[in-house]
């Protein structure tokens, strides 16, 4: 019993150390590490169109309008299987703006892709030498981004989407 | 006697210029090669972006040459990378005060076992 009393304050001290170590490390998926973006105003970048090498689209473009911005690649196989998914955001948020980049792909595949599978990007830019990802900290496709009306990123997500991601945290925002 | 001074002269320059380009080039491999070390491929199991070849490491490795090129240091070029990636792509974080307990909780631990052997041995 004496024992006891006597290792209580280190047997506090380390459950305290314990669970303020649980606390830092609670939520921190190594695969999905959280983006320091959150929050902060989207990257300054200018992307030309998959299908119109004159048309431009650049970050000030997207500051007035909610925007979800998705990076894929015909390459990518996650991506294939989130690509339907977009038709139904498209659906149930119709004045969200879907810009897709075309990431480290070659155009014809990028358009290839887009007619098998159909477009449900209001704009797809390209980005063949990954350039734009690297603004946005992309470190593997799929990645979805979306920006608020004020120009700031308020949800990323690595990895394919989901219906119950969609349904729990997307929707959610609007 | 003059023509032999100038080959002299000619031969001395170009030691000094492939002794410089050689040690800057070194020297820029050495800094490359420990700050390679340094960072996380995001995309790899524990690997450092020096030793994976995965696309993302290839593209940092890329990144980290220019900045070097471009007459950055090495802070500035971790500093660079974390503006995007966050400190997650740091193997070894920065010493903040956000990442306090995780640097001191091993000194903490330490020195209590420390306290409470010296403890037992004055009783024994």
């Amino acid at each position: 019993m004496k024992k006891v009393t006597l290792l209580l304050p280190l047997i506090l001290l380390i459950t305290v150390c314990l669970f303020f170590l649980l606390f830092i490390l609670f939520e921190k998926d190594p695969n999905n590490p959280p983006s320091v973006l959150l929050n902060k105003n989207l990257p300054l970048f200018s992307s030309v169109n998959l299908y119109n090498d004159k048309e431009y689209l650049a970050s000030e473009d997207l500051k007035d309008k909610y925007t979800l911005i998705n990076f894929f690649a015909s390459w990518c196989a996650p991506c294939k299987a989130e690509h339907n998914l977009f038709f139904e955001i498209k659906k149930e948020i119709p004045d969200l703006f879907i810009f897709g980049i075309s990431y480290k792909d070659k155009p014809s595949d990028s358009k290839k892709y887009l007619k098998q599978e159909g477009n449900p990007y209001s704009f797809v830019g390209v980005d063949q030498e990954g350039k734009i990802a690297f603004e946005f900290g992309v470190f593997g496709l799929p990645e979805t981004y979306i920006i608020n009306n004020k120009g700031k990123i308020i949800f990323k997500h690595a990895g394919a989407l989901t219906k119950k991601i969609i349904d729990d945290e997307i929707t959610k925002l609007f | 006697m003059k023509l032999q001074n100038f080959f002299k002269f000619l031969l001395f320059i170009f030691f000094i210029t492939f002794s410089y380009t050689s040690f800057s080039k070194d020297n820029i491999n050495d800094r490359y090669k420990k700050l390679t070390l340094e960072l996380r491929c995001m995309t790899c199991q524990n690997q450092s972006v020096y030793d994976s070849d995965s696309d993302f490491a290839k593209n940092i490795k890329k990144i980290v040459k220019e900045k070097f090129k471009e007459g950055l240091n090495e802070k500035e070029i971790k500093d660079f990378l974390t503006k995007r990636y966050g400190e997650y792509i740091l193997l070894k974080p920065y010493f903040s005060s956000k990442n306090l307990l995780l640097w001191v909780f091993p000194f903490v631990l330490l020195v209590l076992s420390m306290l409470i052997f010296i403890r037992n041995l004055k009783k024994n």
